[in-house]
């Protein structure tokens, strides 16, 4: 198993033939991903590492079967592509787009909620299945941080999760899929709404959460993790206790106000459930050596 | 991007929102023209964009030209950074209400958010009285439906011809909020007159900055920051903010960048400036150093671990930046991520004595600020 994604994951590219797609199809390709076609308006005929391109995604879909979608698309066209993504009947969006207007992110997860389907981002390096594939732009070649294991990630950061995953490999563990919920205001999918699928993943034995003062998603997990909805082991290592209220330290979804968001309430919420927190990131490897008993 | 009371109330007029009677200032001289047009009694309202405007007494009410000419001179010399001035008529006010729309990241919904109990900031009314505050989630795709429009308005405990008035201002608002890309849309107060008018007293709106290409309304300029650093930062589209500690944080990456602040707190050091240049911003090292170096700080850290950012183009960017502005303060570096290796050799050459633990450095960092201190 895996969770979003594995080798055998069907993935269409949206956006394949600009600069930024080209250099990561064929990373993705690199770490094992099965790419199936690419998606640029205007450049049907062509190919990327060997991958046939549509004009659009519902012509793609006649010629080929996709599961998921990779956007290396604009933030101010992600809106546009994710429902032509939706339309296509595509439940797997990533978008690493860093940008989307607000309201354009709103309608974005109001659509992905309405059709049962999970868009993963804004503003996040993706996803990966270390060893497996990746939908993103992800360094996997570093082993010491994307090093295949059973401990699952979620993040709100992307060279964070770079420090704090390398704190995992050096205690001795591996990642089994990472996630990157993002750093926008309002993501696509949050913390809790994956944990179910970690619950289910027989290749995952704990979760570590890198996440931030600032919204609510922290306290989420603690909530299904009371819930009963997820029983496994939960790490975290929160950035921000120190920082300054209503100063906007950190990604857009960060700031602090009135009280509400702060790291304070987020290391309560998750230790009254029996979840850990590190205060610095490298305690998380000493953390789950403690929780798996390793 | 937060706007002004003034310009707030612009808009608001633009959606056909009542405000009242107004006149914009930038100096002393235009305070007779102003006052002609408002009458007395009238309110001083400094723009400024920090909270508890009315504590720090920056919105004086006044009497007479007399009165007004002197508090007009203070606010104008006082530290606050006052360089406009709204004069506004005062209102008979009976009542005070509580009005915003916002979004819900959760259920995906805008939320219009309400209290009979306005001229209060509403995170003091959320610990206080929570249950008097009344929460309308809008369906984006239908947009805010004239029954909930009343039935928020019942729940106030309006009537007759204020609830009418009241559900066209909060009709608008909702409008403003959708048509401007705002994060956030709130008056508080909005005024219930004692002639039963419904009145926006204050206004504030917050453009979302990721909209600003289609919100070209309102351009950036120097008042809307604390700092000629944060001001010059925003134009170069670094994050940065101003502190007055002894450590240059020059690191990439929003989460990686607040736990070196965190870090730096455990050890006992204190920051000078948050400074990230992650992301987009990755080759612009010469930029940020040279914002670091403005500062009274005794060391500059850089702690990086990039994905799209190549730690050898970061690697040389620093080393070019030294080239250049020939820093008068020791440098600690933590630069790891895609090519790595190949950045340590760069930095060596110029050299700098890569260090590859984030709390390493940190502790670096710290060690030499507090011997400089000695």
């Amino acid at each position: 198993m895996s969770i979003f994604i594995d080798e055998n994951t069907k993935v269409l590219i949206q956006g394949m033939t600009g600069k930024e797609g080209r250099f990561w199809t064929e990373h993705m390709i690199g770490c094992g991903t099965n790419v199936v076609a690419g998606v640029t308006p205007g450049k049907e005929g062509q190919q990327v590492e060997g991958t046939d391109v549509y004009h659009s995604v519902r012509r793609a879909v006649v010629n080929v079967e996709a599961e998921a979608s990779m956007l290396f698309v604009p933030p101010r066209f992600t809106k546009d592509a994710v429902f032509e993504a939706l339309d296509s009947g595509i439940k797997k969006i990533v978008t690493v787009a860093d940008g989307i207007p607000l309201h354009d992110a709103i309608q974005i997860r109001k659509a992905a909620l309405s059709e049962g389907a999970l868009v993963i981002g804004g503003n996040t390096s993706g996803v990966i299945s270390p060893g497996k594939a990746m939908m993103g732009f992800f360094p996997y070649w570093i082993e010491r941080v994307y090093k295949p294991g059973r401990i699952g990630v979620m993040t709100r950061s992307g060279s964070l999760t770079n420090e704090v995953t390398a704190m995992v490999v050096q205690a001795g563990f591996g990642v089994s899929s990472l996630i990157g919920i993002g750093g926008d205001p309002v993501p696509g999918t949050r913390f809790a709404e994956m944990l179910p699928y970690y619950e289910a993943d027989s290749e995952t034995d704990a979760v570590v959460i890198i996440g931030e003062l600032g919204g609510s998603m922290e306290e989420e997990c603690a909530q299904m993790k009371r819930d009963g909805l997820y029983t496994k082991p939960l790490v975290a290592f929160l950035g921000g206790r120190t920082a300054p209220e209503g100063k906007r330290m950190g990604h857009a979804g960060a700031i602090v106000s009135g009280g509400k968001g702060s790291v304070k309430d987020k290391i309560e919420a998750i230790e009254s459930v029996g979840g850990k927190v590190a205060e610095r990131p490298r305690f998380v490897g000493d953390l789950l050596k403690e929780v798996l008993k390793k | 991007m937060k706007l002004f009371e003034y310009q707030a109330k612009e808009t608001f007029k633009r959606f056909g929102i009542p405000v009242p009677a107004s006149v914009v200032i930038t100096s002393i001289d235009e305070l007779k023209g102003a006052t002609d047009k408002t009458g007395f009694p009238l309110v001083l309202k400094s723009q400024v964009l920090m909270g508890g405007r009315g504590k720090a007494g920056l919105i004086p009410f006044v009497k007479n030209l007399k009165e007004a000419e002197e508090k007009c001179a203070e606010l104008f010399a006082s530290n606050y950074n006052v360089n406009t001035i709204l004069v506004e008529e005062a209102v008979d006010i009976k009542n005070e209400i509580y009005l915003s729309v916002t979004v819900d990241p959760v259920s995906a919904s805008h939320m219009i958010i309400a209290c009979a109990d306005g001229g209060v900031e509403i995170e003091t009314l959320a610990v206080e009285s929570p249950e008097k505050i009344i929460r309308e989630f809008v369906d984006p795709d239908i947009g805010l439906m004239p029954f909930q429009v009343k039935d928020i308005a019942f729940r106030l405990g309006l009537g007759g011809d204020i609830m009418k008035k009241f559900s066209s201002v909060l009709a608008k608002l909702y409008e403003a909020f959708r048509k401007n890309d705002a994060e956030l849309i709130e008056i508080n107060p909005l005024f219930i007159t004692g002639d039963d008018d419904v009145i926006a007293g204050d206004g504030k709106l917050s453009i979302d900055d990721n909209s600003t290409f289609r919100q070209s309304t309102y351009e950036k300029t120097r008042d809307y920051y604390d700092s000629d650093a944060e001001y010059e930062s925003a134009l170069e589209g670094i994050p940065y903010l101003q502190f007055d500690g002894d450590i240059s944080l020059m690191c990439a990456g929003a989460g990686l960048t607040t736990t070196v602040y965190d870090l730096i707190n455990y050890e006992g050091g204190t920051v000078a400036n948050y400074l990230e240049f992650g992301g987009p911003n990755y080759k612009k090292a010469v930029k940020a150093m040279e914002l670091c170096l403005k500062n009274d700080s005794k060391v500059i850290l850089m702690v990086t671990f990039g994905t799209i950012a190549r730690a050898d183009v970061m690697a040389e960017g620093i080393v070019d930046a030294i080239n250049r502005l020939k820093p008068d303060r020791p440098i600690v570096t933590c630069i790891r991520g895609t090519n790595e290796e190949e950045a340590s050799k760069i930095l060596i050459a110029a050299g700098l004595e890569p260090i590859y633990d984030t709390e390493e450095a940190v502790r670096k960092a710290v060690s030499i600020a507090v011997g400089g201190k000695a």
